[in-house]
């Protein structure tokens, strides 16, 4: 991530107009924005269109931003609105239940499928937390945000934050041990 | 709950795993251009009213009317009610028979002729 001061030029230029600006920044932020949107989400393609929408959501609203504050939570907040709002509008969010043979009990991977295996288990897990569950806990763990600056993101109070990436973490580490006695 | 000493950091190994399972596997670039294939088709939307931000305009535009036409109502009453007549004029006398009669007579009045007296001047 760039610092927030070469953030916030970035973002002056492209308010004047300098579009190549504009494309620094969604360079630097895709990764992230594309995995916080898949962490609301699920589907990748869905995960996709909602952080084009949020990267160009933030664009028409760059005069809004307040340069004195860093770019990152800023954009975050948005693409994770833009998730959260195609979620609402396409109902992709269905209470499936978790496949047993991810859950554990299947038979033993080979060397090779390990770890698409375990990414398997945590997108699964993932989907059985709860949206804001989910979402805190990637924007702590993942993508290094500060519980105040995620309160700021999903716009509830930091205790809050925290008491989300507790749970979530006990239910992902649970699975992640598991995972790893299994490999032994 | 009670916090641990590391729920205060990040968790570099769950973080590690959880950033392989949501990492896109399509072209970081490809997506970066995607984006950016859309940057003036974002922006002339955003400078050409739609009908929502029409829209948004009809009902402030509602309230201003109403609100102009409850001061004028109220502009006109005020203008064409006339004022109300001052505390002399109210205790003046007025012309009639009967105060005529009282003022007029000789001997003292009869309790009739000064009532009807009051109930002229009201």
């Amino acid at each position: 991530m760039g610092s927030s001061e070469d953030d916030a030029a970035l973002v002056a230029s492209t308010v004047a107009g300098d579009r190549a600006a504009f494309g620094v920044l969604v360079e630097r932020y895709a990764g992230q924005a594309r995995r916080v949107a898949r962490a609301v989400l699920g589907d990748p393609d869905d995960a996709d269109d909602a952080a084009q929408d949020g990267f160009l959501s933030a664009l028409v609203k760059l005069a809004q931003y307040d340069a004195r504050r860093p770019f990152g939570p800023w954009l975050m907040r948005i693409v994770a609105n833009a998730a959260t709002d195609r979620r609402r509008r396409r109902n992709v969010r269905r209470a499936e239940p978790l496949d047993a043979s991810l859950v554990g009990g299947g038979p033993r991977p080979d060397a090779i499928a390990v770890r698409s295996e375990l990414g398997e288990r945590l997108r699964a897990a993932l989907k059985e937390l709860p949206e804001r569950r989910r979402t805190a806990v990637v924007l702590f763990d993942v993508e290094g945000y500060s519980h105040a600056e995620i309160a700021g993101i999903l716009g509830i109070p930091e205790g809050t934050v925290r008491s989300e990436v507790f749970h979530a973490r006990r239910r992902l580490r649970t699975l992640l041990a598991d995972w790893k006695e299994e490999a032994r | 709950m009670k916090d641990l000493p590391s729920d205060f950091r990040p968790d570099p190994e769950l973080g590690a795993a959880l950033r392989s399972a949501l990492e896109p596997k399509d072209d970081h670039a490809a997506f970066v251009a995607r984006v950016m294939a859309r940057y003036d088709q974002a922006l002339d939307r955003a400078t050409i009213p739609t009908l929502d931000v029409l829209a948004s305009w009809f009902r402030p535009g509602i309230a201003a009317a109403a609100a102009a036409l409850i001061a004028g109502f109220l502009i006109g009453r005020a203008v064409l009610t006339p004022a109300p007549a001052s505390f002399d004029a109210a205790l003046a006398p007025l012309e009639g028979p009967g105060l005529a009669a009282l003022v007029t007579a000789q001997d003292p009045p009869d309790a009739s002729v000064v009532f009807t007296s009051l109930v002229e001047q009201r």
